[in-house]
């Protein structure tokens, strides 16, 4: 009978991984003790000896010894829906599930066409819209100003991406056109964009933009703020298309060319597809840091839900509560960053299979 | 437009790369169904040479016509031009994200608008041609160099060019490999095609070409039928280069 390969068994791997001598037996007891250490407290403190419900603020107050979650059950309307009026926040609640649901959908191969997702997007943005700001079917109006919570970091988010990401391919072509004053041109202007902190661009277009522009153009803050945000990264994301189209061999162009390829053709077809997944896991990274910095509207005044989480901890009945409020914020932006990732590299799995 | 025997004529064509005199009054005329070979040193300029008659490298002086089309600066003229001239390059250029079958439906469907049964139809013809059919599905990198060169020829043929233009097409293949994309290259010359060849593969030369090119530094040197310009060059610089590849 001929010899087949046998996968160790269990111990034989940990003994083999984790117990291989003295040394190794050793820092395996040391760390192995911390983590267990560590892992315990967590568990106590926030499982535990925990405080769930909000009847029992005062058990909290004077200390449990575990995580006060009532915080959460007591005001997690707050940090969800910011200052929208309390009982039009369903309305808050169901735009966000609307606008997780069209991002979730673009990511669905089935969706990549021009019309598809123009038409995803289209609806998608119509409902939410019509769902925040009311105004029709006998929705009671609530202004921009008033929005607030997940469903503001959401659409901050989903429109930068939607602005940004067009803008960013134009200004990649523009960078390599082949007459040098517009490659330029555009090239100043990258880098002067990204020479700024986008503090001072979200504060510019927030305050100083209505003082130069003509009053027809100024729109609500918010927009004025999602354009400038937009902007800062098309710059960035520009330099990385860039980067991705560098990559890619002159014979491809030329192929195409040869072919009798239009230009527009050629860059639809051959040349960023493949830029876009030469450049995946930076835009990836690009679109996590997009959005994590849409927390930065608040100095322009919005409650995105950063914001909202302080305003939740933020009075006397709570004030001791804030280590337990930033961790369930934290937990919804790793909820939404973790999907991100995961489906950056299920992008780089699928495109994998064309590369080799 | 009146009608043209000529496939391609060059006349009095220059090409500078900065101050460099890239190619000298050139003057080449190729009959239709005409199967030209160009050989040369390395830096003779026979692929610069070949990649000025669809325009994937500008000429600063003379003229090239193209089944009567000026090739100018006038971006119609260069679009209907490359839609008549094939070319298959030194490493291929398939397109790495597309399956073998997308790259050669890609083109003729949106510069021919050919609906997407149409063009599958007359890919898997031509790719039957090449004789690999079976790797429609498959993406370029999972095929070995001469597959892939034979399917960049296929590609090239889905847009039913009039002109066949071969850039070193052997040049970056295994040696075992060679002969499959010659045997491609040899039965397209026998249906008639209009070829225009820069190649080493001077066996194919003698066997398929009506004329030899013979470049050097940038200038035609010598051309003649095969047999004669083998059997004998009249140049010394032809000599030259065919005693040193011939002569071992």
């Amino acid at each position: 009978m001929a010899k087949t390969y046998q996968n160790p068994n269990i111990i034989k791997r940990l003994r083999a991984d984790y117990f291989s001598n003295r040394t190794d037996t050793t820092l395996t007891l040391i760390f192995g003790a911390c983590a267990a250490w560590a892992l315990w407290n967590l568990i106590s403190w926030g499982l535990l000896n925990a405080v769930w419900s909000a009847e029992d603020r005062d058990l909290c107050a004077h200390g449990s010894g575990g995580a006060c979650w009532a915080v959460i059950d007591a005001r997690w309307r707050l940090i969800m829906f910011g200052l929208y009026p309390y009982e039009e926040q369903w309305r808050s609640g169901i735009a966000c599930v609307v606008m997780v649901l069209i991002v979730g959908l673009s990511c669905v191969p089935w969706f990549w066409n021009a019309k598809r997702i123009s038409a995803l997007w289209l609806t998608g943005f119509g409902i939410f819209y019509v769902l925040m700001r009311g105004g029709y079917f006998g929705l009671t109006p609530v202004f921009e100003q008033n929005w607030g919570g997940l469903s503001l970091t959401l659409f901050i988010f989903a429109t930068v991406s939607l602005i940004g990401m067009p803008m960013a391919i134009v200004f990649a072509l523009l960078r390599r056109s082949e007459l040098p004053w517009i490659s330029n041109t555009m090239g100043v202007i990258i880098d002067t964009i990204r020479s700024l902190p986008l503090l001072s661009i979200m504060f510019t277009f927030a305050i100083v933009l209505p003082f130069v522009l003509p009053s027809w153009m100024i729109g609500d803050k918010l927009y004025r703020v999602i354009f400038g945000y937009a902007l800062f990264f098309a710059c960035y994301q520009a330099e990385i298309l860039r980067g991705g189209m560098q990559a890619l061999p002159a014979g491809q162009e030329e192929a195409a060319k040869a072919l009798g390829m239009s230009y527009w053709h050629r860059i639809g077809y051959i040349v960023l597809p493949q830029a876009f997944r030469n450049a995946l896991p930076p835009t990836i990274n690009q679109f996590v840091i997009t959005f994590k910095e849409t927390s930065l509207v608040v100095i322009i005044g919005f409650f995105e839900i950063l914001a909202s989480g302080n305003a939740a901890f933020g009075n006397s009945e709570w004030n001791f509560a804030h280590v337990e409020v930033y961790a369930f914020v934290a937990l919804i932006y790793f909820v939404f960053v973790f999907a991100l990732s995961r489906y950056g590299a299920y992008l780089e799995r699928r495109m994998a299979v064309a590369e080799r | 437009m009146t009608p043209q025997n000529h496939a391609v004529r060059i006349a009095e064509m220059d090409k500078y790369y900065g101050t460099f005199h890239a190619l000298k009054n050139i003057n080449l005329e190729i009959a239709k169904g005409e199967k030209i070979v160009i050989c040369g040193p390395s830096g003779s300029g026979k692929s610069t040479l070949i990649r000025c008659i669809n325009k994937l490298e500008d000429y600063h002086a003379g003229s090239i016509n193209v089944l009567g089309t000026e090739l100018d600066d006038n971006l119609d003229n260069i679009d209907e031009i490359r839609r008549e001239t094939g070319m298959v390059f030194q490493h291929f250029n398939l397109f790495p994200h597309m399956t073998i079958l997308e790259n050669c439906t890609l083109a003729p469907m949106l510069v021919r608008k050919q609906s997407q049964i149409e063009a599958e139809q007359t890919a898997l013809e031509f790719l039957t041609k090449v004789k690999i059919p079976e790797q429609a599905d498959k993406y370029p990198g999972q095929l070995s160099g001469g597959q892939q060169q034979r399917v960049a020829i296929a590609r090239a043929l889905c847009m039913q060019p009039e002109i066949m233009l071969f850039d070193e097409p052997t040049s970056a293949l295994d040696p075992e490999m060679i002969s499959e994309v010659l045997d491609v290259m040899v039965s397209l010359a026998d249906e008639g095609m209009t070829m225009v060849c820069v190649t080493h593969e001077m066996g194919f030369a003698r066997q398929v070409a009506d004329r030899v090119v013979f470049m050097a530094d940038g200038e035609i040197v010598e051309e003649a039928a095969p047999d004669a310009f083998f059997d004998a060059p009249q140049q010394a610089r032809t000599q030259a280069f065919l005693s040193q590849i011939l002569g071992h």
